[in-house]
């Protein structure tokens, strides 16, 4: 590191020299400042640009990038947008950003008010800035619970109630949240009155595994690190399509039948994932097909819709695999336990349930909501040699568990 | 004696219909029940899935429909759950009837004690507090391998009940039982609300889950331990049908007739207590079916007379919840409403018209 922001200043001070006019830095400045400002350098030589993510966007300029939050929340309309500009330290802020908010980057001390930032930050080498989050009690990367357990890191609460004042004691140089377009829910508005720098970051409304993934290049623009960002990502965009392509050529006869339900369906209402919800594309490309996939009332939608418990069990009743993302359970016997009539299902017969649950913590935090969306490709490796262990006969699985016997 | 007392406090100048109205009466219970066994019908035949009408009654006579999976959505699904709806309206009806006499007011229901909140509590503290610790907590009463949600909500029912039961027999008066019965309700559910605040997103969508309601979790294992709970308090509340017509008159006139205010009360907390409990345990917290449903008997029957009323308010309720539970199925479509949301939306309307028809609704409480 140390070399490369040497030879960065280097580069940046050849490029003050009135005879470099088209000299450009091979690196953005991870670490430092601009000594002397030249505006025709182009102080962001590493890019990065949204492949996959449909909920932001950044322009580069040569010494700031435009960075937009299309949907802060689901169904956000263009007016709800949030506009940020990101301006290299030791160069001046532009003008004509009124209504953006202005953050010097490289940034520096991090509240992140979600456990999905985690593992990009983590990726990133980037876990060294964070000095807080919501709470301490749902989040799985290791090095951070360890950092909690020490009390090294503010649990700072989220929504409305946000603990604003231990915020502004902290003085972070940037604060993550996510929107969710509810007051009742809400962090943002309250740090943003307080003068808070806070970024809403609602990675979660992408529309694909992928794109969610991909906003770690969102957070690798703040801290100049979009090398290692499409380093990183790249690398998992990559396997994910390999994986991918091992079932693309399977026909519908060679698709085992899922059953997913949402969450604890509880009693009637049973939520089966929209066509367009992770689930349903995950289940696709791993090779499998949805029990009720074809159902018009989930066409197009990323929603789980409810279903009647009669409707799930006459369609489900034969589905090779079940995957009841369900809570509290260890074993099959368990799980029949909260209703006798699951024991009439093939897959339960068989033993051919699983949960997502393998990396769930003591309080209920799930790595499968926090590692797992940074890593779409060990998902779907998951699924793949859970659906067909032939394709994937070395893999061990990561995220989902089979509910044994007893 | 009381009965007739009671009878005589229908509204002034309507003696010559309230006559008529007693000789209607069979008649209008044998239309009810002919109702309630229609709708039993009905929902037995309509549901998400379409199962053709021979096919459900060689099911129910004990023979197989052309699917096993036909047989089984009749038998184990369609039944216990008509059957969770009949006993649950009833349990909601005739305790919202009975707390409506106990406190004078109109606006009483079976969960008036606080019992609701209770339940939610143990259910919150299952589904959101600590996932895996809550239920080895539950597993050291040996519950929560068998009923799981039920269990937590019993067990937060019943010490909500017990506490109330203990404040009961301490104050005479029942006004201060109403508040500390709300105040119970308010602080208990400040807790469930501190737990929410703490909770991962998905486990709160199961809370909420929970909250709407449904007839359909009651499983042929559970029947065993939810019926006889229900009919139990069914029945104690049934034997209490003097001495609350005694109590429509006051408490000190109750007195002087004999009756034994503290033991009847209690009786009254533990036979509605029972029921809400139960059901509110295997159904979920629901609403609206125990203030309206008392309040629709009494006008269809046009009297306070609870040798009257706790039937009828046994069959109207009974009869709503099966129709709530109808309309939630959305019959031709294949998904589901809210059952708490539906009890409302449909059953407000009806409740208002009847209680615009007749006028008796000032003189049961005054």
């Amino acid at each position: 590191m140390k070399f490369r922001s040497l030879l960065a200043a280097l580069i940046v001070s050849i490029a003050l020299t009135p005879f470099a006019l088209f000299s450009v830095s091979a690196d953005n400045l991870t670490e430092s400042c601009v000594e002397s400002f030249d505006a025709t350098v182009d102080y962001f030589p590493e890019k990065v640009e949204p492949r996959f993510s449909e909920g932001w966007r950044v322009s580069y300029h040569n010494n700031y990038k435009v960075v937009d939050v299309l949907t802060p929340f689901p169904g956000a309309a263009d007016i709800d947008a949030f506009q940020y500009v990101l301006v290299q330290c030791g160069t001046p802020a532009p003008e004509g950003f009124d209504d953006a908010l202005m953050i010097e980057v490289p940034s520096g001390a991090l509240i992140a008010l979600s456990t999905t930032y985690v593992p990009h930050l983590d990726d990133l080498g980037l876990l060294d800035n964070l000095i807080g989050m919501d709470s301490g009690l749902y989040v799985s990367n290791p090095e951070v619970v360890a950092r909690f357990a020490a009390g090294d890191l503010l649990e700072v609460g989220s929504g409305p109630s946000v603990n604003v004042e231990a915020i502004l004691d902290a003085e972070p140089a940037l604060v993550l949240a996510f929107g969710s377009g509810s007051p009742d829910y809400d962090t943002h508005p309250t740090l943003i009155e307080a003068g808070v720098p806070v970024v809403v970051a609602s990675d979660y409304v992408e529309g694909s595994p992928l794109g969610q993934a991909e906003w770690a290049k969102f957070i690798a623009l703040f801290y100049n690190r979009e090398a290692l960002a499409n380093e990183v990502f790249e690398a998992k965009a990559a396997s994910y399509a390999d994986l991918t392509a091992l079932t693309a050529a399977l026909s519908d006869a060679e698709r085992p039948a899922v059953l997913w339900n949402g969450y604890l369906s509880y009693a009637d209402a049973w939520f089966i994932p929209g066509s367009d919800s992770f689930a349903a594309q995950y289940v696709r490309d791993a090779g499998g097909m949805l029990v009720l996939g074809d159902a018009p009332e989930i066409q197009d939608t990323a929603a789980g819709v409810p279903f009647a418990f009669e409707t799930v069990y006459e369609a489900g009743l034969d589905a090779d695999i079940w995957m009841p993302g369900t809570f509290g359970v260890t074993t099959l016997m368990d799980f029949v336990a909260q209703d006798e009539r699951y024991a009439d299902f093939a897959a339960v017969t068989n033993g051919q349930v699983y949960n997502f649950d393998a990396r769930e913590n003591a309080n209920g935090g799930n790595d499968y909501f926090e590692s797992g969306v940074a890593n779409p490709q060990l998902v779907l490796a998951d699924l793949i040699a859970i659906l067909h262990p032939d394709l994937l006969p070395e893999h061990e699985l990561v995220y989902f568990r089979n509910l044994p016997k007893e | 004696m009381s009965a007739s007392a009671a009878v005589s406090r229908e509204p002034r100048g309507s003696a010559v219909n309230g006559r008529r109205a007693l000789a209607r009466r069979p008649l209008l219970f044998a239309c009810l029940i002919a109702v309630l066994i229609a709708a039993i019908a009905l929902s037995l035949s309509l549901g998400s899935v379409d199962i053709p009408l021979s096919d459900i009654v060689r099911a129910l006579t004990g023979g197989e429909a052309s699917r096993d999976a036909w047989t089984n959505i009749v038998l184990r699904f369609r039944l216990p759950k008509v059957l969770t709806a009949a006993l649950a309206g009833a349990a909601l009806s005739v305790g919202g009837l009975l707390m409506q006499t106990l406190f004078r007011n109109p606006l009483a229901d079976p969960f008036v004690l606080g019992i609701s909140s209770g339940a939610s509590l143990g259910v919150a503290l299952v589904i959101l507090a600590i996932g895996a610790p809550g239920v080895a907590l539950l597993a050291g009463f040996g519950l929560a391998g068998d009923l799981g949600i039920a269990a937590a909500a019993s067990i937060g029912a019943g010490l909500v009940m017990l506490l109330v039961l203990l404040i009961a027999s301490r104050i005479r008066d029942r006004v201060a039982l109403l508040i500390v019965g709300l105040m119970l309700g308010y602080a208990v559910g400040a807790l469930v609300s501190l737990l929410l605040f703490f909770s991962i997103p998905e486990r709160i969508q199961a809370f909420i889950n929970w909250g709407f309601g449904s007839f359909g979790g009651v499983t042929w294992g559970q029947m065993p331990i939810f019926a006889p709970i229900v009919i139990g308090g069914l029945l104690l509340c049934a034997t209490l049908a003097k001495p609350l017509n005694a109590l429509l008159l006051g408490e000190s006139y109750a007195a002087s007739l004999g009756v034994r205010l503290g033991r009847v009360r209690l009786a009254i907390i533990v036979g509605v207590g029972l029921m809400a409990g139960a059901v509110t345990a295997f159904c979920g917290p629901i609403g609206f079916l125990g203030i309206a449903a008392p309040h629709l008997a009494r006008s269809l029957f046009g009297t306070s007379d609870h040798r009257i009323t706790i039937p009828a308010a046994l069959i109207v309720g009974a009869l709503l919840a099966i129709a709530a539970d109808l309309i939630a199925q959305a019959p031709g479509s294949r998904t589901v409403l809210p059952l708490n949301a539906v009890t409302a939306l449909f059953g407000a309307p009806v409740v208002i018209l009847a209680i615009l028809r007749w006028r008796g609704l000032r003189a049961s409480f005054e």
